[in-house]
């Protein structure tokens, strides 16, 4: 009885300090929200009105009207690119890792282990001159080819620990009924790990989708570049125009917000499996 | 089938390393010197910057392993509203784009019109406004709490995943021998979540190192270089005084000390992954 009682105060506690920490986590991107939609008038305003007075849409319509359009579609250019490029690559050794032994194999793991720790500044010049020497400077194809070596290596490490969760037995029945190993792998690995897969994915397309450094330095032309090269423009030193800026951020975060939302039972397993048990 | 991972990116990497080595040693018409690195050592504005990354990695990765660590413990004792708690507490933040987080910060900093102000004054926590990021020492307690903002739910996920796997049996056996819920925090939790919080605290540390939009948006590295980290300098450096060379020694400098954190971590997780 009286454990019983013990875990309610228990749980009642925890639901009210969760609540708290969700009012607080949360309001900075309610401001965020809060300001977008008041005027420059009210953003300005002193004392500070909490809520918008008339909620106006003219700093979407701003955006809008800067051809956001042109800069989301980059983003989901290089998104996706870079997610087709880093599966493509990655779930061949991630698989290989997970199944099979063969030379070199502990030190190219350390390598995959070390790859996702390099800092992306100090590629940065080499990466310029390497991209410019390919001519692929100032091109999508670049900008992919640039995350590529950032966004791969975490790739591998959560699909091996996917392909490490299925179990053996399930390709050797597969083996025995008269498949290779490709279509063993093709029809029954495959099928199982796809949300992981699709998680894994994803990670690598919003990489590329918050990624400022690479993508305002890389690329130069206005029609090529993504969202956070054209949000970091209403950035001024001595000016920022807020009202366009967070209307901008609103658009920016509603998709990989959506996806994180829907996927993260994927993601949080994913990391269980993938960076804590090993 | 290991072969297009080693040939695109081992080979890639290696060739940028190579490349930014070669630049640390050159001159600017080509030729071999270590100028550039006495450069460096020379420079003022290294030193700080050194001295800057480490409170910056100090203040963050506390932070966010703690705050983590709490949420973490909080959303595992509770069964209804977890998708509801997750999605605010630990997706939000972490779904926010970096440049996002930062202007979203910048403004809620600003000394007149922020809302950080006007809170902390109606709850009489400050008597007065505060200038946020003006002087370099507020400037890098802003940034820091920024950086937990849009940290901290990384490590959280990462100790809700090792949490779930301690046996529940563990608990009800200090349970019965009468430990109350502060020791089977100290003698149960915390010891089967070792291995957690070692990984944790290792990427949590890197990240952070490596971190650059957040100081870049909000403060540039300013006031005074008051929050002027390693990245931002080599940044600062590279692209806008336009010394490749010099960032290119400092890039290396940068490249040994991640290295060396990431190779004392790992050496203990390859061994386990190899046994």
């Amino acid at each position: 009885m009286r454990r019983s009682t013990k875990k309610k105060i228990m749980k009642t506690v925890s639901y009210i300090m969760l609540i708290f920490m969700s009012v607080v986590i949360a309001f900075p991107f309610v401001w965020l929200v809060l300001t977008s939609f008041k005027t420059y008038q009210q953003i300005y305003s002193y004392p500070i009105i909490y809520l918008p007075k008339n909620w106006t849409l003219e700093h979407y319509q701003k955006v809008s009207s800067l051809d956001f359009k042109s800069y989301f579609l980059n983003s989901v250019v290089v998104g996706v690119g870079t997610m087709i490029f880093s599966l493509l690559i990655g779930i061949f050794p991630a698989y290989a890792f997970s199944r099979y032994s063969f030379r070199f194999k502990s030190e190219l793991l350390v390598s995959v282990l070390i790859f996702q720790m390099f800092p992306m500044v100090v590629f940065l010049v080499p990466m310029f001159k390497f991209l410019d020497w390919i001519k692929l400077l100032d091109t999508h194809i670049g900008l992919i080819l640039a995350y590529i070596p950032f966004t791969t290596p975490i790739t591998i490490v959560f699909l091996r620990s996917f392909f490490l969760s299925v179990p053996k037995s399930l390709e050797e029945a597969a083996l025995i009924d008269g498949c290779n190993r490709t279509k063993a792998f093709l029809r029954v690995i495959l099928p199982v790990t796809l949300p992981g897969i699709a998680a894994v994915g994803v990670y690598a397309f919003l990489f590329a989708w918050s990624e400022l450094l690479y993508s305002m330095s890389l690329l130069t032309s206005k029609k090529l570049q993504t969202i956070p090269t054209f949000l970091s423009v209403f950035v001024g030193q001595y000016q920022t125009r807020w009202g366009p800026l967070f209307a901008g951020s609103v658009f920016a975060t509603l998709p990989p917000l959506v996806v994180f939302i829907l996927l993260q039972r994927y993601f949080i397993s994913g990391l269980v499996s993938g960076a804590v048990k090993e | 089938m290991v072969m297009p991972y080693v040939l695109i990116i081992v080979a890639f990497v290696v060739l940028l390393l190579i490349s930014n080595i070669v630049m640390s040693f050159s001159t600017i018409d080509g030729k071999f010197t270590f100028e550039n690195y006495k450069a460096i050592f020379t420079d003022n504005v290294f030193y700080k910057s050194v001295f800057n990354t480490c409170i910056w990695v100090f203040g963050s990765v506390a932070g966010q392993i703690l705050l983590g660590l709490l949420i973490a413990l909080l959303l595992t004792q509770i069964k209804r509203g977890q998708v509801f708690f997750r999605s605010v507490i630990l997706i939000l933040p972490w779904a926010t784009l970096d440049i996002v987080a930062g202007v979203m910060w910048k403004w809620m900093y600003n000394d007149m019109y922020g809302v950080l102000n006007d809170i902390l004054v109606k709850i009489g926590l400050a008597k007065d406004y505060i200038a946020w990021l003006a002087t370099p020492k507020m400037a890098m307690l802003a940034v820091i709490i920024a950086n937990i903002w849009k940290g901290f739910c990384l490590s959280g996920m990462f100790f809700i995943a090792g949490i779930q796997t301690i046996p529940q049996e563990l608990y009800e056996a200090a349970e019965i021998d009468g430990a109350n819920a502060y020791r089977r925090f100290w003698n149960v939790t915390i010891p089967q979540l070792k291995p957690v919080l070692i990984t944790t605290l290792m990427f949590t540390i890197i990240w952070t190192i490596n971190y650059f939009p957040l100081i870049y948006v909000m403060t540039g590295g300013g006031p005074n270089y008051g929050t002027e980290t390693i990245v931002t300098y080599i940044y600062r450096l590279s692209l806008r005084f336009l010394e490749y060379n010099k960032a290119a020694a400092l890039s290396n400098i940068l490249f040994v000390i991640v290295f060396t954190i990431a190779y004392l971590f790992t050496r203990r997780m390859a061994k386990e992954v190899a046994a």
